[in-house]
């Protein structure tokens, strides 16, 4: 109680015992789903103002690891959750983590700042106040000028954006992305890595974000989380240390390739894994 | 490039391949007007060339002549006629959207009561009638009930069906903001099942005029029912087809007017 106190009074400005203290710690957290093991006994801690990949073989469990940390699912009794440094089950998490689904899941009846604004208007915003503050953020959102615009007149990057821009206007701790990228062609990806750079640093936010492209990780994460093959945990915690602001030949550089290589190695490894366990059950059924 | 001025050229060129609408709508009315014209001759022009007796088909001239004799009984049928089919429709059209609205939250009352919504269909409107003149006597209202009774059903249906399509990984997006079950309902699942509740709801426009208009068979003075009902006892053919065209003009305007309603409303899902 002390030490919350304590921490509250220095303020917003990120102090030593701010950043000592994890944003969202996750400690043995387990997830089962009848006979299945999604998660098993996962640890991982994420600091104020991180940036966090997550990478990992399909079904390894990455999106029960997002929809508990989302609030809408349940860990298995026994796990230990805490956010604000304060223990916590998952549904105290609804509305306290601004969560962007894999598909922009944009409301067609609602116009580009509508749909920005949903996540306010839910909370209880006044309409007016909400749109003012969506219509500032627009440009930066490289949609100025379409906030009239409905999302079937739009091209699939600018729907990630206003989805993007949804969940920024949804100002919570934690921003927890969901390939945001991954139904995007690779150009258009490439522009929104770097333009995603450029508003996290100037908001400093806490990412988490999960992808199946380990060089996105790098590029993106100050560190990157490899999950195993299912039932999920994590294999491997590697820090990213390359400077910031990262540019885009970034990628060619040897230290990252030396990092994408530990990387590639791990996940390899998970993939056989899972590979060969669905090809036991498919011979035993 | 810029990330702006791609999507610039690419809603540009989206606009530029759709016409004007308002030109659009001129040459739809131009055409819907020709073709009434090419019917009205064709009619008018098979009477006269094969002789065909007034009996079978008179002359549309005569019909309309007829109704412009006395206008007034046709206006007010048509009002009366109207009054009823309105006040059945919104009854109707709001009681099934509820009940839909109810089902879809409570499981156990869907599983106890649509069976009786099932069955009270598949009474004969004609049954039902006798019923409800008995309830209600010959009243306005009475055939609001008839016209209620044909509506509500189509509506409960797809207000169910439209809310069971909204995507669950929406649903779970809006709890993760913290919306209540009245945000969801009413900014997600109601608009979601908009299209599918509009579809019905065109379907219990016509429904409607087809119970008011056996409703006043029952028994009235005023209605397009009873003119039709008035001339197939004198066996006054031009009659007859004077209360038809009356009929068809109302419920043509209506469908239109709720279709209408449907491309405001629901201007999304023609577009996607």
């Amino acid at each position: 109680m002390q030490a919350g106190l304590q921490t509250k009074e220095t303020g917003p400005v990120g102090s030593l015992e701010d950043a000592a203290e994890p944003l969202l710690e996750l400690r043995a957290v387990t997830k089962t789903f009848g006979e299945v093991t999604a998660l098993a006994r996962l640890d991982a801690t994420i600091a104020r103002g991180e940036f966090v990949t997550v990478v990992g073989p399909s079904g390894c469990g990455k999106s029960t690891l997002f929809n508990i940390v989302a609030g809408l699912e349940e860990p298995d009794t026994g796990g230990v959750l805490r956010f604000e440094g304060r223990s916590c089950h998952a549904a105290d998490l609804l509305g306290q983590v601004s969560f962007m689904p894999q598909r922009d899941l944009l409301l067609p009846w609602r116009n580009v700042v509508d749909n920005a604004i949903l996540a306010l208007e839910v909370e209880g915003v006044p309409r007016q106040q909400a749109r003012a503050q969506a219509l500032r953020m627009l440009p930066e959102f490289g949609l100025a000028g379409f906030e009239n615009q409905y999302p079937h007149q739009l091209s699939g990057g600018m729907r990630q954006r206003v989805a993007l821009m949804r969940t920024f206007l949804f100002e919570r701790g934690l921003m927890l992305l969901d390939e945001p990228f991954g139904a995007l062609d690779a150009l258009t990806r490439a522009m929104m890595q770097r333009w995603l750079l450029d508003v996290w640093q100037k908001y400093r936010r806490t990412i988490l974000f999960i992808t199946h492209d380990v060089d996105e990780a790098i590029f993106l994460g100050d560190r990157v989380l490899v999950m195993t093959a299912r039932p999920g945990s994590v294999k491997l915690e590697q820090v990213v240390d390359l400077p910031r602001p990262r540019r885009p030949e970034i990628v060619t550089a040897p230290e990252f390739i030396r990092l994408k290589r530990i990387l590639l190695e791990a996940i390899e490894e998970e993939s056989i894994k899972s590979f060969q366990s669905a090809t036991v059950r498919e011979q035993t059924s | 490039m810029s990330i702006d001025s791609a999507a610039l050229s690419l809603s540009s060129r989206g606009a530029a391949g759709r016409p004007a609408p308002w030109h659009d709508w001129m040459r739809k009315a131009v055409r819907l007007l020709l073709g009434l014209v090419i019917a009205a001759v064709v009619w008018e022009g098979a009477v006269v060339l094969f002789g065909i007796k007034p009996h079978y088909l008179p002359r549309l001239s005569a019909i309309l002549a007829a109704i412009a004799a006395t206008p007034q009984a046709y206006v007010d049928g048509f009002l009366r006629t109207l009054a009823e089919t309105l006040i059945g429709f919104v009854a109707g059209g709001a009681f099934g959207v509820l009940i839909g609205i109810a089902f879809f939250r409570l499981r156990a009352l869907r599983e106890m009561a649509f069976p009786i919504f099932v069955v009270s269909q598949t009474i004969p409107v004609i049954a039902f009638g006798a019923l409800v003149v008995l309830w209600f006597g010959n009243t306005l209202l009475a055939k609001a009930v008839i016209a209620f009774y044909l509506t509500f059903f189509p509506v409960t249906v797809n207000t169910l069906l439209g809310l069971e399509t909204v995507d669950p990984r929406q649903v779970a997006m809006m709890r993760s903001f913290g919306a209540s079950r009245r945000q969801l309902l009413l900014r997600l699942q109601l608009p979601t099942a908009l299209p599918q509740i509009f579809v019905a709801l065109r379907l219990a426009s016509s429904l409607s005029l087809v119970g008011a208009i056996v409703g006043e068979w029952f028994g009235d003075t005023t209605g397009l029912g009873v003119l039709l009902l008035q001339a197939m006892y004198t066996e006054n053919v031009v009659a007859i087809w004077g209360a038809l065209l009356a009929s068809a003009l109302l419920g043509t305007g209506f469908y239109a007017c709720v279709a209408a309603a449907e491309r405001r409303l629901v201007f999304w899902s023609a577009e996607q």
